[in-house]
């Protein structure tokens, strides 16, 4: 058997029959959010199993006589007395176990994570030998000079504890005020990339429907624009 | 007769029906599938920090490829992947795909994988590999900086991974040159920062979509990251180096005038805003 | 006839088998009553203290493994080599909670398809697309195939291709390319320049969403690269605003993150927390 045909009608299907959907909520858009819901679900069970636990779990106690792997099942069966209002707390003695370690593992990453983060914070403010005006201005000027002092005014605008009453008070004050305009600045730039990788997955179905699809049934959509 | 305010031109322009705007964004996106106007992509220093990670990784060493995305960003991160293993395989590294969340990925990554495989001749097994998806989040990646083996198990045929000649004499992390992620989830970098990149100095790449890139400028600037490559943009940029120009480039012509279209509309609505504002103050003096 | 071969070759058998089933069923049965035990004779003080200790303990291990002296070559300590057995274990027993949300949509649309509520059609669809992955999913892996896969391949795989990559994969992918259109209408209708505030928020974008694409590039592409106001090609502007406007912005907010996520993580460790989780409900 050749799926591929079957393969790209099934999807540009299912592709038309979600967009149905920006005219108005109909049965044909609610039945293929139902079809996936099932499929992610039906995928989920098999990956876990042969991709996790028939590797990691069943061969080791079965083939390699590794009796002490029963525990996982039945420990990580614990979580589901979460349905049961008697025993609850059986399964959050199981996520004790998951929160205990995830906090643990956090420790770990900390520093590794963040210390980078601390020195490389320290940048340089002064002019290098040799260095021209207008190098000076583009590389330590608008660089590291603009990040000192968008780092030191984001993490004023985040000091909650210090009210801003006072002398040190208002000046902070001020000081997480341009914070926030750099902070608006960021969102920004985050908005732009926002909206495109929002346009970028559109254009990816629409790329399939015209030169995939489409192209299959008229070589003139295969042929144009790729 | 003085229209009422909520008829004047000015309000009506803020008020277009989405269905109008819905189709201007699609004639827009379907006119330049068609009838592209072809623009060069010009790399960035980040993407160009992924390729050079890419090529400095030694012959004995393996390049991971963790591809922590499924279809719902398949756009972007479908064509970085892509990049990714063309520059692999171009400068004949080996690599291995795998998966921590969501499962879907490794299997979209692994159909890639065979494509273009078939293309350079390359081997399963001996040239690349896919190690699956595998549960467990950073206890994984714990197990994986000390017992590869152990950590994977079985791969995402079945096969155990011991039995991969590409994966001889590679028992833990120090026989790993280079990870890349590829994803569309936060908390993956970290864990892998955390777990991997720091305690044992593991070069990191990474590739994500645009929406979460301008999180991790911190990391590329603190050289955590030896590059990024940030959406279909990026994807572009490592396709023009390694000389595949493929969908992320046949995007980016699309991307521009998408861009114009967003722009026109909310300049659009911000004039109605302004005009209408300025008409009510008049009304009102 | 291959997929009962499949499931048989589960059951190999292994020597000392009698010892070995005997093992399991001891244990099974062992855990069983030391839970029931607990059950019984821990009070809601008790429990509470129980999964105290689990929690710390847990977490201990992780963190003193971290944070004891290593010597040696390759540095290791007492608990180093216990790292990799206790994380796949977690990892395994994490690989059991698959069910819980599983069960959960099974009961919600269980309920649609018993009491034939309004749309118990589409519940029912539901279930017959999750038993069609889970069968066929399940046959593609144990058919084995060889790599590379040939053209023509089993029926088995190709329903299984066509209910991934015709189906699964699309739909997902549709869904959330529907954000374009959301983004496109909200933009329009919403994004309104009412302080000086929205108006560097727009600039900002307008710049990265020029300087991202290849238009805004050719825009600017009359000023000289190696000019000294190359500085206004949008393509460097954008990457400019992304590398010393965005980042030091987001390096803040992840020092914030950082502080209060390690001020958490200890409180969760310690057991200091007060919430749904951490309080039984009467």
């Amino acid at each position: 058997m050749n799926p591929d045909v079957y393969v790209l009608w099934a999807a540009a299907i299912a592709t038309l029959g979600v967009y149905t959907i920006l005219h108005r909520e109909n049965p044909i858009s609610r039945l293929f959010e139902h079809i996936f819901v099932g499929l992610s679900a039906g995928y989920l069970l098999v990956a876990t199993w042969t991709l996790n636990l028939e590797g990691k779990w069943w061969a080791p106690m079965i083939h390699e006589r590794r009796w002490y792997w029963i525990f996982a099942p039945i420990v990580g069966f614990l979580f589901y007395f979460i349905y049961s209002r008697r025993l609850t707390w059986l399964a959050r003695l199981v996520m004790g176990l998951f929160i205990g370690a995830a906090s643990g593992t956090f420790f770990r990453q900390f520093f590794p994570l963040f210390a980078p983060q601390v020195t490389a914070s320290f940048k340089s403010v002064r002019a290098q030998a040799g260095m021209n005006l207008q190098e000076f201005f583009f590389s330590v000027v608008l660089q590291n000079w603009l990040f000192v002092i968008i780092l030191l005014t984001v993490l004023s605008y985040f000091f909650f504890s210090v009210p801003h009453e006072g002398r040190f008070g208002r000046n902070l004050g001020r000081a997480s005020l341009v914070g926030r305009w750099f902070l608006m600045i960021a969102f920004g730039a985050m908005f732009g990339n926002t909206v495109m990788a929002r346009l970028s997955l559109f254009i990816g179905r629409m790329s399939f429907l015209l030169h995939d699809w489409l192209g299959s049934l008229l070589p003139w959509f295969g042929q144009h624009g790729l | 007769m003085e229209r009422s305010p909520e008829r004047s031109f000015w309000h009506r322009i803020q008020q277009i029906p989405r269905h109008y705007v819905y189709l201007l964004l699609a004639g827009v996106v379907v006119w330049q599938l068609l009838f592209p106007i072809r623009l060069p992509v010009v790399p960035s220093s980040a993407t160009k920090g992924v390729y050079d990670a890419i090529a400095a990784v030694p012959d004995d060493k393996l390049v991971v490829i963790s591809t922590d995305w499924d279809a719902s960003t398949e756009a972007e991160t479908a064509p970085q992947t892509q990049a990714v293993m063309h520059a692999c395989f171009q400068h004949g590294k080996r690599f291995a795909i795998m998966n921590l969340q969501p499962p879907m990925g490794v299997k979209l990554a692994n159909d890639l994988a065979e494509e273009a495989a078939r293309e350079y001749g390359a081997e399963y097994g001996i040239d690349w590999c896919n190690w699956g998806y595998k549960y467990g989040y950073e206890n994984v990646l714990m197990a994986l900086g000390k017992n590869i083996p152990k950590a994977i198990g079985d791969d995402f045929y079945g096969r155990p991974v011991t039995e991969l000649p590409m994966m001889e004499g590679v028992e833990d992390i120090e026989g790993v040159g280079l990870v890349v992620i590829v994803t569309g989830l936060s908390a993956m970098t970290e864990m892998w920062i955390g777990l991997i990149q720091g305690p044992y100095g593991t070069p990191l790449a990474t590739a994500y979509t645009a929406v979460m890139a301008p999180i991790y400028y911190p990391y590329l600037d603190s050289g955590q990251m030896k590059g990024m490559l940030v959406g279909a943009k990026g994807a572009a940029e490592l396709e023009a180096l390694v000389d595949r120009p493929g969908k992320a480039s046949a995007i980016m012509n699309v991307q521009s005038w998408a861009h114009v279209l967003i722009i026109a509309l909310i300049v659009l609505g911000n004039l109605g805003y302004l005009f209408a504002r300025g008409r009510r103050g008049e009304r009102a003096s | 006839m291959a997929l009962l071969r499949a499931v048989w070759s589960l059951f190999q058998p292994a020597p000392n088998r009698g010892v070995l089933l005997a093992a399991i069923v001891a244990a099974a049965i062992l855990s069983v009553f030391i839970l029931y035990a607990l059950h019984r004779t821990l009070g809601p003080r008790g429990r509470r203290w129980l999964i105290a200790v689990v929690t710390f303990i847990a977490g201990l291990f992780f963190g003193l493994e971290f944070f004891w002296p290593v010597k040696g070559e390759p540095p290791k300590n007492f608990l180093t080599d216990w790292i990799e057995p206790v994380s796949t274990m977690i990892a395994v027993i994490g690989a059991f909670t698959v069910g819980l949300g599983i069960y959960s949509l099974c009961q919600v649309h269980g309920r649609n398809v018993a009491q034939r509520r309004p749309g118990w059609h589409n519940s029912l669809t539901f279930f017959l697309a999750m038993l069609a992955m889970l069968a066929f999913g399940l046959w593609e892996h144990y058919l084995h195939l060889p790599q590379p896969l040939p053209k023509v391949v089993p029926w088995q795989k190709g329903i299984y291709e066509i209910l991934f990559n015709g189906l699964f994969a699309p739909l997902q992918a549709a869904t959330f390319s529907l954000l374009a259109f959301y983004i496109a209408s909200a933009a329009y209708r919403a994004f309104r320049i009412r302080t000086a505030e929205a108006a560097l928020m727009m600039a900002a974008a307008f710049i990265v969403m020029l300087g991202q694409v290849p238009f805004g590039a050719w825009l600017t592409s009359s000023i000289p690269v190696d000019a000294g106001w190359a500085f206004f090609r949008i393509e460097l502007l954008g990457e400019w605003v992304m590398r010393w406007l965005n980042m030091p912005a987001q390096r803040g907010i992840v020092f914030g993150i950082a502080i209060g996520a390690l001020a958490m993580s200890l409180r969760i460790w310690l057991s200091l927390e007060r919430g749904t989780f951490f309080t039984e409900q009467s």
